[in-house]
């Protein structure tokens, strides 16, 4: 009798269990950029949870250790993340390297509504797509008002050569003209960027089988780079935009998810009358899916709401700036976010950092170089010269 | 007569077998925790392993390439500069602040107790939280650091960042370290003078010895192992230093503040370059050593 209680039992506490295993929701892990960019994508989640019956973990990262934790994760035959955010910049890389699921594959097709000209990030060389669009995130001029009424007329100088005259004036009066963003790396080389397009210059030529980064028209743009900041002052982002908004400082190069209150198109030209570039330089954040990932179905679900139009629509309330043109140029997004705009025109006729396997081995070695020459401890000449010697490694 | 030569045999070999069996869970541990890695570290340093590349292509051995490309690296070789200069200056300024502040504490007839809690907590915060509070105490637009210089006349300073200019970067990151790491050789110091037996001070005091020489000649040699080994720790600790930098300066301006750490993670870690990381590591770990020797002998010797 009581060998037929103890197996009894056992049975029970086996079918309990069986019946809790059964019922265990699935379980989605996303593995986000944090800050704005993050807020956007975890906005979803409970309405999804909901509608799945899943339950949805979430990490969020720096730009540096997203980048690692993809990689590191990568290498695992079943990934721990299912849905990852990935910069528009690491493509090559995570392509080359299996990384990233082939959506196409899986049944994904990109709609008409998705601004055209952000997609390359996300398509593979086989033309498939690999990662969606979510944040039209691209360079910016940012400029506090008051100060550009007050030394401007209220005209925002539309190349860089009146952004420096008008600087160096401000300067003069003890106001912080130009701000660079501090941090050698993806910071100074992603901002510096739209100012060596402008100038006609590139990081690398177009088939990416040279570095160009010494000719006569990037060593302008970075002497155009170093007097800016003799007419300012370098700060990291937190405190750029701070002292934008509080006119403390009067111009800088920003993206739209910082929160400023000012922002334009970026200047086009070196200086009035030269040729405009398209110098809006992309740094859109894509969301794709780990190909080690053990939830497909469900991650693909995911992707698909949230880069929904709907769900894109409803994320300009909370600083999201969608990469759709039904959502940029909606009138209650304007009414919300007016910038909204300038985004959509920025997102037009941009320029996206190289496609190249290496790009974050070349912003490490080229940021240093930048700040040494704006900081004076080596010429532009010698700055750039032993840029390209370094970077010419790379190849 | 041969089950009698057979039974004490055996009881040596258990003898012998015990300690062995008893140290094998350790030794199983440092094996796995320690040797492994190192042998990992050294191996890797002579290959081209890249993390990502390494699942499809694979990777090389290279023999010393790693360790010639890091020392033909010009900021590897600032960087190495950077972390001896920073620890020796660090280390010492903690020694004697915090041995200072020890005696100080030590010698007051009340209040020890609030006083050492109050000492020790910047040692108890997280160095994350650490930078991240300086970060806006000397932020060039809402720090009450630059405030005050302002009201105080210092109108230049309304602007200035402290840790993107060349002259106070490295100073400014030194000053942080510092104040954060005082209280931990405090810590050791205070509790080493409670060990000082009170007739030597007595004894001094009756042959008319001053305040000097009795800190001289009766505090300094009862403590002194536990000065080297605050050295010594504070030195391995400082000479990892990571956090701070990233958070604060990420190496600039002009790696003026990068170290060790802080090159082989720009370089090895994010890059994904861990051949290159696992030797400049291991450059890393013979730097440590060698500082270390002096201190660990003569730790060893006054004893």
């Amino acid at each position: 009798m009581k060998k037929f209680a103890v197996i009894m039992s056992l049975l029970l506490a086996l079918c309990i269990c069986s019946v809790s295993f059964a019922q265990e929701p699935e379980t989605l892990t996303l593995l986000l950029r944090a800050g704005t960019y993050g807020e956007v994508i975890k906005a979803l989640i409970p309405e999804f949870e909901a509608a799945h019956n899943c339950k949805i973990e979430f990490s969020e990262e720096t730009f540096d250790d997203l980048h690692t934790k993809i990689s590191m994760d990568a290498i695992n035959a079943e990934g721990t993340y299912d849905v990852i955010v990935v910069d528009g910049s690491w493509k090559a890389e995570f392509i080359d390297n299996d990384i990233l699921a082939d959506l196409t594959e899986l049944g994904y097709a990109y709609d008409e509504d998705i601004i055209p000209a952000t997609l390359p990030a996300g398509i593979g060389p086989d033309g498939h797509a690999y990662l969606i669009p979510f944040f039209g995130n691209v360079t910016v001029f940012m400029y506090n008002q008051d100060l550009i009424d007050k030394y401007n007329n209220g005209v925002v100088p539309t190349n860089w050569a009146d952004v420096l005259t008008l600087a160096q004036t401000m300067k003069a009066d003890g106001v912080d003209g130009f701000l660079l963003r501090a941090g050698a790396g993806d910071n100074n080389v992603s901002d510096f960027l739209p100012v060596l397009k402008s100038f006609g210059a590139w990081v690398m030529n177009d088939d990416y089988s040279e570095i160009t980064i010494n000719t006569p028209e990037a060593k302008a743009a970075l002497q155009m780079y170093v007097d800016l900041y003799k007419a300012g002052n370098m700060l990291d982002k937190d405190n750029i935009v701070a002292a934008i908004n509080s006119g403390s400082a009067a111009m800088g190069v920003g993206w739209p998810g910082w929160g400023a209150e000012h922002y334009t198109t970026i200047p086009t030209m070196s200086a009035e009358g030269a040729d405009p570039q398209n110098s809006s330089i992309y740094g859109c954040w894509f969301i794709g899916m780990a190909n080690n990932s053990t939830h497909k179905e469900l991650a693909l679900e995911f992707l698909k709401e949230v880069t929904s139009a709907e769900f894109q629509q409803s994320t300009v309330e909370i600083g999201g700036v969608p990469c759709r043109e039904s959502c940029l140029l909606n009138e209650d997004s304007l009414k919300i976010n007016p910038n909204l705009e300038v985004v959509y025109n920025s997102l037009a006729v941009g320029t996206y950092r190289p496609f190249v396997t290496f790009w974050s081995e070349y912003y490490t070695i080229l940021g240093p170089y930048i700040e040494a020459a704006v900081m004076g401890q080596q010429t532009v000449d010698e700055a750039l010269d032993a840029a390209q010697a370094e970077l010419a490694g790379l190849l | 007569m041969n089950q009698g030569l057979s039974k004490p045999k055996r009881k040596f070999d258990e003898d012998k077998a015990f300690p062995h069996i008893m140290l094998a869970p350790t030794i199983v541990v440092m094996l796995i925790m320690t040797v492994y890695p190192i042998a990992f570290t050294i191996y890797y340093s002579f290959t081209d392993y890249n993390l990502l590349k390494a699942v499809k292509k694979g990777y090389n051995f290279i023999a010393f390439d790693n360790f010639t490309k890091l020392f033909q690296n010009a900021v590897f070789r600032t960087a190495i500069f950077n972390t001896i200069k920073f620890t020796i200056f660090a280390v010492l300024a903690e020694t004697i602040i915090g041995l200072l502040i020890a005696v100080f504490v030590n010698s007051l007839p009340k209040g020890q107790k609030v006083m050492r809690t109050l000492l020790l907590l910047p040692y108890l915060l997280p160095t994350v939280t650490v930078a991240l509070a300086w970060r806006m105490l000397l932020s060039s637009n809402y720090g009450p650091i630059n405030q005050w210089l302002v009201d105080m006349g210092f109108k230049d300073m309304a602007n200035y960042n402290w840790f993107y200019h060349i002259g106070t970067a490295f100073w400014t990151v030194w000053l942080i370290d510092v104040w954060q790491n005082v209280p931990f050789v405090f810590l050791l110091l205070y509790a080493s003078l409670q060990g000082v037996p009170t007739q030597q001070y007595e004894a001094a005091h009756l042959d008319g010895a001053n305040m000097f020489q009795r800190f001289w000649y009766v505090t300094l040699p009862n403590i002194r192992s536990s000065i080297f080994l605050c050295l010594l720790l504070r030195t391995i600790d400082t000479f990892r230093l990571f956090d701070k930098v990233n958070i604060l300066t990420q190496g600039g301006p002009v790696n003026t503040t990068t170290t060790i750490t802080q090159y082989l993670y720009a370089f090895g870690i994010k890059t994904l370059n861990f051949g290159f990381g696992s030797a400049g590591a291991l450059v890393m770990t013979i730097l440590v050593l060698l500082l270390s020797i002096p201190y660990i002998r003569t730790a060893i010797g006054s004893k």
